[in-house]
């Protein structure tokens, strides 16, 4: 099961803080995976926000990459310091 | 040692007990960030981190803080969660043989906490709510230390 974390404003606009799922069908890369979710949660392309960066397994990713289906991804937009 | 907690904290506590487990260091340092009310338009400040993310972050700043300067010992305290004006939000504290390096590395660690620290922060106030992020200044001072 992959397990999806929303940080910050992205939270509030996907409307949950975190879900579990399983691969949906097709979706093999953490690209495909950000367009489902954007359609999905209907959240008008913020996944793909430049300033948006992701973490799979809690390591920054800046290139697309398979899934296995097992993965941590956490969707974090610019932090706001401390 | 570093502490994320969503329990408010007491930094004079933490400090004295800081100072008595370094006796040794001829220099502390300290500071303390906490919320303001922006002339009573800000009621409360939240924050969010993400867990082992935010930890690791900081113990590596605090690591990059250790292998610039002769350091006896650092400690930082982050809240998250949901705090009211005048709530300590963040406390740094850099023990030292001399205080040069204690107050250099205590700046230090504070601009990557304003600045790269893995936190998301929300304000409420009579304006509404809004995500705040680091402000120009922020990232200014924080470049003064990649030379």
């Amino acid at each position: 099961m992959i397990k999806i974390l929303y940080f910050g404003r992205l939270r509030e606009n996907a409307g949950r803080r975190e879900e579990t799922l399983a691969l949906p069908d097709g979706i093999v890369t953490i690209s495909s995976l950000k367009q489902w979710l954007n359609t999905e949660h209907e959240l008008d392309g913020a996944l793909d926000d430049p300033s948006v960066k992701t973490m799979v397994n809690q390591m920054l990713i800046h290139d697309d990459i398979d899934l296995s289906g097992n993965e941590e991804i956490g969707f974090l937009p610019p932090v706001g310091g401390g | 040692m570093i502490k994320i907690t969503d329990i408010s904290f007491n930094p004079t506590a933490e400090l004295e007990a800081f100072t008595n487990a370094n006796r040794d260091a001829g220099a502390i340092t300290s500071f303390l960030g906490q919320v303001r009310d922006e002339d009573g338009c800000v009621n409360e400040l939240y924050l969010e981190q993400y867990p082992g993310v935010t930890e690791a972050g900081i113990a590596d700043a605090v690591s990059k803080a250790k292998a610039r300067w002769s350091l006896t010992s650092v400690m930082v305290i982050h809240r998250t969660g949901a705090m009211g004006v005048g709530e300590a939000i963040v406390f740094v504290v850099t023990a030292a043989k001399h205080r040069r390096a204690a107050f250099l590395a205590c700046d230090y660690l504070m601009d990557y906490l304003k600045t790269e620290a893995v936190f998301w922060k929300r304000q409420k106030g009579t304006n509404g709510t809004e995500w705040i992020e680091p402000r120009s200044e922020d990232y200014k001072d924080n470049k003064r230390w990649s030379t």
